[in-house]
């Protein structure tokens, strides 16, 4: 495969940063048809238009998901990339990996695909990009024979579940994060493997309101850490901070002149609801108005630490912005456990997402991710459905989206009235 | 009462063969039988994949079901 000249993307290799334009160049050394990536790259940059084409027929036996077909619209120019196909990787969760494990993915990948991948895609797989039709099947066997890997969902599946590092590496986890989402991923697998929706379908998990993984912003049903009891407060640690012995944020943003530690002007000011103040050298916190904005924890953590009655909110219904805009997963368990009963699973969440699949499932419309049915159903018919007693938390802010209505059986006389005595009184 | 499985393979195959859409989304077939559930149904497509009477169309992010030859490939264009 001949080389382009690729004047547009070199400018990209200019500049102090890693450019993929030099990785893709190095990589063609080896695996010709890259150039034909640079070459309908460049095409597309001067065009203002892609060249790929997305969707297809292509996958392997038995799976609904996993593979992405993507083509070329100029093959003639760019045989390469004729067929050019993505492959989606089931990662491990939290996605710790050996050097072994990379290592025999990516001889993997330069034996069937172009050596290419992406660490990690936007759902949390592990994407590898770029192979033909035929090599589908053999990669398959490998992966799954030898490299004892799946692959992850796409399409109308439920998609790859994924995790923060949770419990493994992080103090504020409030639930194993990886246990429940191995545990999912194992149960699911049908709906992984297969389309079962309307439309995609997206878990995240994360052990604490920090949500590493975005959950509350890029996923169908977020489950979220929290607690239920007070701040763990260490007021000697407090002292601590204040007279310069810690370093806040755990030293974070330490090596600029930032000035000594402000508790109020770093902490106290900037809770969103007020709820923290100073009695003399003492640290106070009305829990009943902490909204876990975490701002307080991430900056003095040997000070404050999560309660100890610890579970998680879950949220339904993010999507990124093809229709109506972005939003962001609504409040809808406030609390729950996140325990296994005596069969090892999760079956208190298990009962939440089935209600949510069933009900979706029904009214979803084609292409209508469930945030969107929501939207358009209305979040009263959706607490119904989920069997859940409105609560205020529910309400995004007052006077903007009322949804709690008096039903008929509420009322006393219920709907009927005598119009004609109405009219006496309220004549035009 | 809800169609037997094999009954229900029937009526989404026909609608898959001679309907005038070539790919239908899974919900399209919902109304082969209103008594058979959203479940049901899927399982009896899935069931219909498998037996390579009906294939997958996906654009990556939705899926779509084909009756085997009617869906668009692009390989065969």
């Amino acid at each position: 495969m001949p080389k382009h000249d690729t004047p547009l993307l070199d400018e990209l290799e200019k500049g102090p940063w890693p450019s993929f334009v030099t990785d893709l160049k190095r990589q063609a050394e080896k695996k010709p048809e890259c150039f034909d990536i640079l070459g309908q790259l460049e095409l597309s940059y001067k065009d203002k238009i892609t060249h790929w084409k997305h969707g297809g027929i292509v996958g392997v036996f038995g799976y609904g998901g996993g593979i992405v077909g993507r083509y070329s619209d100029v093959p003639d120019r760019f045989p390469g990339v004729a067929h050019f196909h993505t492959v989606r990787l089931n990662q491990p969760s939290s996605m710790f990996y050996n050097s072994a494990k990379l290592r025999d993915i990516c001889n993997l990948w330069e034996k069937y695909g172009s050596g290419m991948t992406n660490m990690h895609g936007s759902t949390g797989d592990l994407v590898l990009l770029g192979t033909t039709t035929p090599n589908l099947e053999p990669l398959f066997y490998d992966l799954t024979h030898d490299l004892n890997q799946d692959l992850g969902g796409s399409g109308s599946n439920l998609r790859t579940p994924s995790c923060c590092l949770g419990r493994a590496r992080c103090e504020w986890g409030c639930f194993d994060t990886q246990d429940l989402c191995h545990t999912l991923t194992m149960h699911y697998q049908d709906e992984i493997h297969r389309p079962a929706f309307p439309y995609k379908f997206k878990f995240k998990f994360s052990g604490c309101p920090n949500d590493c993984v975005a959950a509350i912003a890029r996923s169908d049903f977020a489950v979220i850490g929290t607690w239920r009891d007070d701040i763990r407060i260490d007021q000697a640690a407090v002292k601590g901070y204040i007279s310069g012995e810690f370093a806040a944020n755990a030293g974070a943003h330490s090596g600029k002149d930032w000035g000594k530690f402000d508790i109020k002007a770093e902490v106290l000011d900037l809770c969103p609801t007020g709820c923290m103040w100073m009695e003399g050298d003492t640290l106070k916190i009305d829990n009943s108005e902490c909204t876990r904005c975490m701002h307080c924890l991430n900056v003095m953590p040997r000070a404050l630490r999560p309660g100890l009655q610890q579970g998680a909110t879950i949220c339904v219904g993010a999507k990124a912005p093809i229709l109506d805009g972005a939003q962001f997963a609504t409040m809808t368990v406030p609390f729950v456990e996140v325990k296994k009963n005596e069969d090892g699973e999760f079956a208190e969440i298990v009962e939440v997402i089935e209600k949510i699949w069933d009900w979706w499932m029904e009214v979803g419309k084609n292409r209508e991710r469930v945030g969107e049915t929501i939207q358009r159903i209305g979040l009263p018919t959706f607490l119904k459905v989920m069997e859940i007693t409105p609560a205020p938390q529910h309400i995004k802010e007052p006077r903007s989206n009322p949804y709690v209505f008096w039903q008929e059986d509420e009322v006393e006389g219920g709907w009927e009235r005598d119009v004609v005595e109405f009219r006496k009184r309220n004549a035009q | 009462m809800a169609l037997s499985r094999e009954d229900l393979k029937a009526k989404i195959l026909e609608k898959a063969l001679t309907g005038p859409k070539a790919q239908l989304y899974v919900k399209d077939f919902y109304a082969c039988d209103p008594e058979s559930g959203p479940r049901d149904i899927k399982n009896a497509a899935n069931d219909l994949v498998k037996e390579g009477k009906m294939t997958f169309w996906s654009s990556g992010s939705t899926t779509m079901y084909a009756a085997q030859g009617r869906a668009k490939d692009e390989e065969n264009r």
